[in-house]
């Protein structure tokens, strides 16, 4: 098959998956709704309590997975291009200490109970300290930005954020450190209109600068003399482009908590089927980092089911043997 | 074994068959149990003062402990209310009366400073059963510090432990007279709500998505007592999180929420009432927190 007609084979897959993800996502939930009841309720009718769950609690649900899901494969994507380094991920600019640091304190302090918006403009403000540090340190030798240093201050900032959040759980009561945990593991349970809004005023902003940007990331996925000299202008595009991913990514811990594996194993994935070729990837990631999100987020509310699982513990079990099998295939294929 | 003055057999921890056999053992050759507290009285040979623990140790003392340090909040307020206070030499970081402020701290009730502990002396050292904290009994015992494990988790375990704390500081009749004043206090409270019409509840500890209390917990017990029905009785774990759908189409009366934590999902027709804090951990005002929940949830009104 050429690679022309296998992407738009690919693509179109991707966006039927995404589709189907959405459907079934509002259909299925830990109360049973039948389909002629959610249909009812879409069409503006329905039981006040179906109304609640459906347009209440699972659409807002599967359209802050699909922000995240799409934006954490997206922001990954970049990263991995940005920086090189088939290791990167969303998180890897210690954003989600940051942003763990900040949700831990208001656990711990009990100001989140002063209102629900406290919690996630906390994550969120941890998750720009960490962003503004790691970038200062990394600027600060000198005019250009060193994308090895920049690594670097990520895992050293990572380092000192889990301190942190170490030293405030052990001396946090028992509920506290539950609380803690939880959110860390991430979950878009508790999502409302207000969560997808904030995700989306993110989301979508940076995530179509991305897609602007997706033929410069060609050239400095190759190295960043080689954009150069073919007519990048490097420092302007990894600057917009990481601050782009990081405040993407910063805005799904913030609704979503620390989900893992879709950042770093969607793209990878989308990169065995498609090609590095970023006006692909960065697209197709977006669609399967929001369908896996979604279909994650179902296992993890119908399994045990009224018992909700954090959403981390499934995109891992399932993200992870998938990527093992896409990657065999690759090594057994280049032989 | 340090001062002579007690003696354990050692039983292994942990839910084994070997060890329920050895507390049986035990009893039948004690031809007590724990909960008889007349045994350390009628027995007027030495040792005076014998006691099977809640990790299925028997501990034999000459007399009663005169330099206690306390592990479990709960415990060291049972110390106050049998009036044994005077023999308590250290709390934890989570006792915070204000009798106990002038005493020293060992930390935490688990993992506690070993050297902040052994540094006070005691002749007893009352801590929590379980696997939550294996290396204290190791190092104790290590160390010849006499340690009496109490779990203290359900309504029966609180009397349990009264009975075991009353026996090891010579207290036995004052224990035996709280557990009959905290028995009759439950009484009246479940008697009063007998009358009235029984509530649907669900405790919320807080998280999100909401992390709740199923059946076989405190929680679950005390809402029984005074007239409710745990919503989520049918979970499969003591406390888990739940889908927020759940909030809608569940029948809901009371949500009660514990302080410092916030509940903002929909459950219309439902109540959201913050309980005062310690009402997740039983301690012998048990009778008296169950009262106040009772009024809280009630709200005074007549059946």
């Amino acid at each position: 098959m050429r690679p022309g007609v296998r992407r738009g084979a690919l693509g179109t897959a991707l966006a039927m998956a995404l589709g189907a993800s959405l459907i079934l996502g509002v259909r299925f939930g830990s109360v049973p709704v039948s389909t002629g009841d959610v249909l009812d309720v879409l069409l503006g009718g329905g039981s006040p309590i179906h109304r609640d769950i459906v347009l209440g609690l699972r659409l807002p649900r599967v359209l802050l997975g699909l922000l995240v899901g799409g934006g954490l494969a997206l922001s990954g994507a970049t990263f991995q291009a940005l920086l090189r380094n088939p290791l990167a991920e969303p998180y890897i600019l210690g954003i989600s200490g940051g942003a763990s640091v900040g949700a831990v304190l208001v656990l711990a302090t009990g100001w989140v109970a002063a209102g629900s918006w406290t919690l996630p403009l906390a994550a969120f403000a941890g998750a720009v300290v960490a962003i503004a540090l790691v970038f200062r340190v990394a600027t600060a030798t000198g005019r250009r930005m060193d994308v090895r240093v920049l690594l670097l201050a990520g895992v050293v900032v990572a380092a000192f954020f889990s301190a942190c959040i170490a030293f405030i759980l052990s001396v946090s009561p028992a509920r506290t450190v539950q609380s803690a945990v939880l959110w860390i593991m991430g979950s878009v349970a508790h999502a409302g209109w207000r969560e997808v809004m904030l995700a989306g005023a993110y989301t979508l902003p940076a995530g179509v600068l991305l897609l602007t940007l997706a033929r410069p990331l060609n050239l400095m996925a190759i190295g960043e003399d080689t954009a150069h000299y073919l007519g990048a202008d490097v420092e302007r595009v990894k600057k917009l482009a990481l601050a782009a991913a990081a405040l993407l990514t910063a805005a799904g811990v913030a609704v979503a908590g620390v989900i893992g594996f879709v950042g770093l194993v969607v793209p990878h994935a989308i990169r065995i089927v498609a090609g590095s070729d970023h006006r692909i990837l960065l697209p197709f990631s977006f669609l399967a980092g929001a369908s896996f999100l979604i279909l994650a987020d179902l296992v993890a509310r119908m399994l045990l089911a009224p018992t909700e699982i954090p959403l981390g513990v499934i995109t891992a079990f399932v993200g992870v043997p998938i990527f093992l099998v896409l990657l065999r295939g690759t090594i057994v294929r280049q032989g | 074994m340090r001062g002579g003055s007690a003696a354990r057999t050692e039983v292994s921890e942990g839910p084994s068959p070997r060890r329920r056999g050895t507390i049986l053992l035990g009893l039948l050759v004690l031809g007590c149990s724990e909960a008889e507290p007349r045994a350390p009285e009628e027995a007027a040979a030495t040792p005076a003062i014998r006691v099977v623990d809640a990790a299925g140790a028997t501990l034999e003392f000459d007399g009663p402990a005169r330099r206690i340090v306390s592990l479990v909040p709960s415990v060291t307020r049972t110390l106050a209310r049998l009036g044994a206070l005077g023999a308590v030499v250290g709390r934890t970081d989570f006792d915070t009366d204000g009798w106990a402020a002038a005493l020293p701290s060992v930390g935490g009730g688990l993992h506690p400073n070993a050297e902040a502990l052994v540094a006070l002396r005691p002749d007893l050292v009352i801590r929590f059963a379980g696997e939550q904290d294996p290396d204290t009994p190791v190092r104790l015992d290590a160390l010849g510090i006499p340690h009496l494990a109490v779990r203290p988790e359900r309504i029966a375990d609180i009397l349990t432990t009264i009975t075991l704390v009353g026996a090891v500081t010579g207290r036995t009749e004052e224990a035996g007279e709280l557990n009959a004043e905290i028995r009759a206090g439950l009484e009246a409270v479940r008697a009063d709500a007998a009358g009235r019409p029984r509530l649907r509840a669900v405790y919320v500890l807080g998280g999100s998505p909401p992390w709740v209390a199923g059946p076989g917990t405190y929680i679950d017990e005390l809402m029984d007592v005074v007239g409710a029905d745990n919503v989520f009785s049918d979970l499969e774990f003591l406390y888990a999180s739940v889908s927020p759908e759940e909030f809608l189409a569940r029948k809901i009366d009371v949500i009660l929420v514990p302080p410092g934590s916030r509940f903002d999902l929909r459950a219309p027709g439902a109540r959201v009432v913050r309980v005062p804090e310690g009402m997740d951990a039983p301690g012998p005002d048990l009778a008296e927190v169950a009262g106040a929940l009772a009024r809280t949830l009630h709200g005074g009104e007549s059946p």
